[in-house]
């Protein structure tokens, strides 16, 4: 039986941080719904990302090679133009 | 026979500084076409900085019109195009063709959605100064269908963003996750048409307006000198408030629709 994970998202605009727990399939989409969520986001644009990389949404914790611990990073991709 | 100068010259030509900048092609640039898609605070920018750049020629394209909150950053706008309600893409023309004679700008009146894809084929480089991500989505997909380098820019207070797609590479779309289909499902009905909706105005000010576009631009100049590789795939992201500039890798996403 695969372990969960225990990533550390933070919000980039508050600089808060909350844990949270991950299945092996869960999916970048999956973090960035529960962090906006948790956030109580305004409807708008956000990417995951873990140092230099912007995340895939489609792929899963696994298939990403996070470990417990990871500090992923919740940052607004602006819209205006 | 040797050659023969008159003194001074050099301050006659209008290019003289930036021919001396060894990365900048200002023969390819001025040779070269860009379409530039939005005529807003980022469209502005953009076309300044183009045409200053040696580039003379160019098509923008917008549906909108001129109103009076567009003025405290967009260059090229006056009071009488607000009074007017000139449409956007024809007083950024006008404008911008004043102010380097021999430039020519063609405005286009319409939304993205609507362009022909010959329109992006007639062009060397895309920049999307867009303020919608369905309108991002569209000129992105369309681009790579083009073969044509698109650039995208982003603002939204002191956050500014950069992406720069040519077309073997990561798109926009890869970039993308739940949190963009989300705002382009409340765009549109179930049928396919665009529906009325909330949504807050994006607060802007002139500076991350300008420091994007100039990032925006310096990737095109970039791309068609040829003389310094672009960040190909890549996303510069700007926090003015936290005074960082990161550049992000973006990898191609297996189940991105431009990409199976």
């Amino acid at each position: 039986m695969e372990l969960s994970t225990v990533l550390k998202i933070k919000n980039a605009e508050t600089g808060s941080t909350v844990d949270m727990e991950l299945e092996p399939d869960n999916t970048i989409n999956e973090i960035i719904e529960s962090a906006a969520s948790f956030w109580h986001k305004d409807p708008g644009a956000y990417v995951l990302r873990k140092g230099k990389k912007v995340l895939s949404a489609s792929i899963t914790v696994k298939e990403s090679n996070l470990i417990s611990g990871d500090v992923l990073e919740l940052i607004p991709d602006p819209e205006g133009g | 026979m040797d050659q023969q100068i008159r003194v001074g010259f050099e301050k006659d030509d209008r290019l003289d500084r930036s021919r001396r900048i060894e990365w900048l092609d200002t023969k390819k640039i001025s040779e070269s076409s860009a379409l530039v898609l939005g005529a807003g605070a980022i469209g502005n920018e953009v076309v300044k900085n183009l045409i200053l750049s040696g580039m003379t020629r160019l098509a923008i394209v917008d549906f909108d019109i001129v109103q009076r909150s567009n003025l405290a950053r967009c260059v090229f706008f006056t009071e009488i195009d607000a009074l007017q309600k000139s449409m956007k893409a024809e007083a950024l023309a006008r404008a911008a063709s004043s102010l380097v004679p021999g430039t020519m700008i063609e405005p286009v009146i319409g939304r993205v959605e609507d362009l022909p894809i010959d329109l992006y084929k007639k062009h060397d480089i895309v920049l999307g100064c867009l303020d919608n991500f369905n309108a991002r989505l569209h000129a992105n997909s369309h681009s790579r269908f083009a073969r044509v380098p698109y650039i995208d820019s982003g603002m939204q207070g002191a956050i500014g963003k950069v992406f720069v797609s040519l077309p073997n590479g990561p798109c926009l779309e890869c970039a993308s996750n739940i949190t963009h289909s989300k705002i382009a499902a409340l765009r549109y009905s179930c049928t396919g048409t665009s529906v009325s909706f909330y949504m807050p105005l994006v607060p802007a000010e002139i500076t991350t307006t300008s420091i994007v576009s100039a990032m925006a631009v310096r990737e095109g100049l970039r791309l068609l000198s040829s003389k310094a590789p672009p960040l190909e795939g890549q996303m510069i992201y700007y926090d003015g408030l936290r005074s960082i500039l990161d550049i992000m890798q973006v990898d191609i996403d297996p189940n991105c629709p431009n990409h199976s």
